[in-house]
């Protein structure tokens, strides 16, 4: 008897090793949806917020010195201190503290103007990097904005449409840029809203799209495409 | 993947009589390459047997002592059962007095046939389930596909508007039963064919082996009522 089960026990393992290996690989391969993950998105500005207060000075201008004349860079410890000072006391002395308050202001006007100088080239140092880290990504991004765009242009507000509605549609292109199919993946919960959606992207019926083929292949053959319109009412 | 369903929401949102269908096909599935695998393992294990024993065989030594050295072995394999089987009645019948020749033989044979005929079940065994999950889990899963699509169209017909979207889903759950079913059954077909293969071949070589036996005894017999 025990001749017997050993001579199941590793034939089972085996059998059962090998079912367990063919669900994986269906579970990971079963659908080529799996490697969509180029959603296109509404179109998102990044804003870096620049604050100019006085106070935040001398943390900002850490970088810039080197660029900049030093002179500036020595300035930030009186200034900060001087507008309460200027408002707890008002009445000494009027003309002088006109002139004082004006120089002030002058100066004040020079360091923000320096600062959102170093802040924008920051920004487009920032930039630069980026375009250069992943061009292909880049190109792709661009020409998912024009997408969005498109989509939006040829998008008729069904009355019933509220802020906040979103839906999410599976998109194929053919290399020319054609619209093949598009269904609605994820309901916004509306249906005429979702009918909208897909009626704007087979209106629009002809998208840029990369020339490059892997480009257009990783990322414009089949996408999908979340559909949020800004402008809503509430 | 909220896209597209995936295989295994096809599967759980199937009706209960094609998960029962998905479910015996998986069972067979597994219970086939189960015996693919012993087989394999088990057909091999003879083939090398064979080859040992028949090398060992024919390798000069005397026949008493081939007999003796396989008594005192608890297990014996295939071949040597044959053997075995075939000695021990030749003896026993050649012991008694006034055996004819003849009939020392055809007792000989008749033991070895015997042997054999258990060794080529021993060698079968499993091949019959093999060949019933191959030529049966098609139509298994095809049963339980077109079970699924029937339901599929039937709740078709109570919808005003009917659209491909409407059935799709229903026809893709059905097919994949079909596809367990071929799934199961594609390895099973080859383990048969192959293993029904190697079964033969080693039959042969038994059967020729007894043969050579045979001839062997008879030459022993006849010398032994020579003298006699």
């Amino acid at each position: 008897m025990g001749w017997v089960i050993r001579q199941y026990t590793l034939p089972l393992l085996l059998a059962i090793a090998l079912h367990a290996v063919a669900v994986a690989a269906l579970y990971r391969g079963f659908s080529p949806e799996a490697a969509i993950s180029n959603v296109i998105k509404p179109v998102i500005v990044r804003s870096h917020l620049l604050v100019l207060e006085p106070e935040a000075k001398p943390k900002p201008k850490a970088p810039p010195p080197k660029a900049r004349p030093k002179p500036e860079v020595k300035e930030p410890e009186p200034e900060t201190k001087s507008p309460p000072r200027a408002e707890v006391k008002p009445e000494p002395k009027v003309d002088q503290e006109a002139l004082r308050a004006r120089l002030e202001e002058a100066r004040r006007q020079e360091r923000l103007r320096t600062m959102a100088q170093t802040a924008f080239d920051d920004l487009l140092e920032m930039e630069s990097s980026e375009i250069a880290a992943g061009d292909a990504e880049a190109v792709a991004q661009s020409y998912r904005y024009g997408i969005y765009e498109r989509v939006v242009n040829n998008w008729s507000r069904p009355p019933s449409a509220r802020k906040g509605m979103q839906a999410k549609l599976l998109v194929e292109l053919v290399p020319t840029g054609d619209v093949v199919a598009v269904t609605v993946t994820e309901s916004s919960g509306n249906a005429a809203f979702d009918r909208s959606a897909e009626a704007a992207v087979r209106r629009a019926r002809k998208f840029e799209v990369p020339r490059e083929s892997d480009i257009f292949e990783r990322h414009f053959r089949r996408f999908a495409l979340l559909f949020k319109p800004e402008d809503l009412l509430r | 993947m909220p896209e597209q369903i995936s295989i295994f929401e096809l599967i759980s949102n199937a009706s209960l009589l094609v998960q029962v269908v998905m479910a015996m096909l998986a069972l067979a599935s597994v219970v086939s390459w189960m015996m693919i695998f012993q087989r394999w393992f088990f057909l091999r294990r003879v083939q090398r047997e064979v080859d040992e024993f028949e090398h060992h065989f024919w390798s000069g030594i005397d026949l008493r002592e081939l007999y003796a050295e396989l008594e005192g072995e608890e297990a014996l394999n295939g071949i040597e059962t044959i053997f075995v089987g075939g000695f021990t009645e030749f003896n026993r019948l050649s012991e008694q007095f006034g055996a004819e020749l003849d009939s020392i033989m055809q007792g000989a044979q008749r033991a070895m046939r015997v042997a054999l005929t258990r060794e080529e079940q021993r060698l079968e065994q499993h091949l019959a389930f093999l060949a019933t999950v191959g030529s049966t889990s098609p139509y298994v899963g095809l049963f339980g596909t077109v079970w699924g699509i029937m339901n599929s169209f039937r709740s078709l017909a109570n919808m005003s508007q009917a659209t491909l979207a409407s059935v799709a889903p229903g026809i893709s759950e059905a097919l994949v039963a079909t596809a367990m079913g071929l799934f199961a059954a594609i390895p099973a077909v080859i383990g048969y064919n192959r293993f029904s293969a190697r079964v033969e071949a080693l039959m042969k070589r038994y059967e020729a082996f007894s043969d050579e036996v045979t001839s062997i005894l008879h030459r022993a017999a006849q010398a032994r009522l020579g003298r006699q």
